[in-house]
């Protein structure tokens, strides 16, 4: 192909757009809001993600020592710790932290622990598990070492969030897969009103010699330019709509929420979601073309 | 230039719209196709430039075989071709000049080319003065000009005309005709398909006649109807 035969396509392509301006804001429209839609899903997901594998890392395992250990007794009971063979990681919550953490929990409540000191609460570990499956014969061993009181696992709640996340994964990924397909279907149907009404103009082009790829052509320029217009609105639309929900959530709601459920920083999702979005709807603005133009050619 | 053997043209609806034609038109001649409506000479326009493929028979047209052909060199057959049609098929958001000028685009012709030969082409059907105007602005006998202008504008050897006349009033008709003749002049094989008979009567060309599929006459200088054979027109 010839450089003025791809400058023919382009603008050829644009003014098409431009000229029917019903038909292209129409099809803009339908790929914005199923862009939309998809991207609620995307986010969810994201979100949903997110918070599943903050939640796995988090100290799932905990090891209280006896009240009043000296500090020899308690690295005493952190070396034995470190010997455990499934254990990755240790670190020592000292009662000192615990108590500053605790008086922080509190905030304007703290007052009432006027009078007391550190020595209300006991020193403590944090366990990292090499392997999550073997957690109950690891607590065992735990519990054989001199100055521990307790361990505390929460092993159920972390395995009944990530089937949560893995079932709600399936689902929605299934959903965008149906809504794409449903989009493309609308937006080939949109373009192959503006073909149908240019089906006379192919018609000629083709009387005339064109090949069926210099016909094609422009429709493609034009579908790929209503799907990143599309995609752009639907961008700026999603950003904005999520930016609102995080900065609320993330900020005002946080002390309802505690620590258990936080969202993904716009700024983090932006680079993602608008390389989607371009994505989706510049493919799905050709495939549309393309689906809708092939009847027309046969001539 | 143009050669039919034994073509038989069946629709897949069971009507036979050509029967055993043979025909062969020469390089630099000018030909009417007459008959009535429905006679064929329209399904044998449409096999000489591939918009219907025969059933049984060959077809040539400008050294391309068409009837043994592939979808895909279809444009370049066309591209050799220049044709014009009944209802002009003007691009409507195109002017004029643009319109002449896409014929030679869809070639990849080179820009100096196209301002070269859009103005010739404008020149020799006499609308120079309407190159910016639109379609619509142009009355059927201007339409068609410029038809014709697209239809020579790439040089072809053969010009196809289908009914061209068919929507213009008898003074126009005969002005369209007149520049067929013309370029015809100029070298170009012509074959035209019409039932306007005074025309073909006065202008004194070969014509070929077709009457429900089958090729009834093909006479040099002829007339419409044949009078010594009591030919009978249908229309």
């Amino acid at each position: 192909m010839k450089i003025r035969t791809i400058k023919y396509i382009i603008k050829e392509g644009i003014s098409n757009t431009y000229k029917n301006k019903l038909m292209t804001l129409a099809s803009v429209s339908i790929v914005t809001a199923s862009l939309i839609v998809f991207g609620v899903f995307l986010l969810f997901i994201i979100n949903l993600n997110y918070n599943a594998s903050t939640l796995k890392e988090q100290p799932e395992m905990r090891v209280f020592c006896e009240y009043e250990l000296d500090s020899a007794q308690i690295s005493q009971v952190e070396k034995e710790l470190k010997q455990i063979q499934n254990i990755e990681s240790v670190s020592l919550v000292t009662p000192k932290e615990a108590f500053e953490k605790f008086k922080e929990t509190l905030g304007e409540d703290a007052d009432v622990l006027e009078g007391f000191d550190e020595s209300l609460v006991a020193a403590s570990f944090i366990i990292k598990l090499v392997d999550p499956d073997k957690s109950s014969d690891t607590i065992e061993e735990i519990e054989k070492i001199n100055g521990v009181r307790k361990v505390s696992y929460s092993k159920e709640v972390v395995e009944f969030v990530s089937k949560l996340a893995h079932w709600v994964r399936m689902i929605s990924g299934l959903l965008i897969v149906v809504l794409l397909i449903i989009s493309m279907f609308i937006i080939s149907n949109t373009i192959k009103l503006t073909v149908f009404a240019r089906r006379r103009e192919i018609n000629i082009m083709k009387y005339i010699g064109a090949t069926d790829w210099f016909i094609r052509w422009p429709f493609i320029v034009e579908g790929v330019i209503i799907g990143v217009v599309g995609s752009l609105i639907a961008f700026l639309l999603t950003r904005y709509g999520y930016n609102t929900v995080e900065v609320r959530f993330n900020g005002d709601l946080q002390s309802i929420s505690r620590d258990f459920i936080r969202l993904v920083k716009t700024q983090d999702v932006s680079s993602r979601l608008i390389a989607s979005y371009v994505l989706i709807g510049s493919v799905v603005g050709a495939v549309g073309s393309l689906i809708s133009i092939r009847k027309y050619l046969r001539v | 230039m143009v050669e039919l053997r034994d073509v038989v043209k069946r629709y897949p609806n069971g009507t036979v719209a050509l029967k055993n034609i043979n025909l062969k038109i020469e390089k630099g001649e000018f030909a009417f196709i007459v008959g009535p409506s429905g006679s064929g000479k329209s399904t044998l326009i449409k096999l000489l430039m591939k918009e219907e493929d025969v059933t049984e028979g060959e077809v040539f047209v400008n050294g391309y075989e068409v009837s043994a052909m592939s979808r895909r060199d279809v444009p370049n057959l066309r591209r050799s071709l220049g044709i014009v049609f009944q209802d002009f098929r003007l691009l409507p958001n195109k002017t004029v000049y643009d319109n002449v000028a896409f014929a030679m685009q869809i070639t990849e012709a080179l820009p100096k080319e196209i301002r070269r030969q859009v103005p010739m082409a404008l020149a020799l059907v006499g609308l120079s003065r309407k190159a910016n105007a639109y379609p619509s602005q142009l009355s059927g006998g201007e339409q068609q000009r410029v038809a014709v202008a697209r239809a020579i504008v790439n040089s072809p050897s053969l010009l196809i005309a289908d009914e061209p006349t068919g929507n213009l009033d008898p003074e126009t008709s005969w002005e369209i005709m007149k520049l067929l003749s013309e370029i015809n002049h100029r070298g170009t094989t012509v074959i035209v398909a019409t039932h306007e008979k005074s025309i073909v009567d006065a202008m004194k060309k070969r014509v070929i006649a077709i009457d429900r599929g089958v090729l009834v006459r093909d006479q040099q200088k002829g007339l419409y109807a044949d009078e010594d054979k009591n030919y009978q027109i249908h229309n």
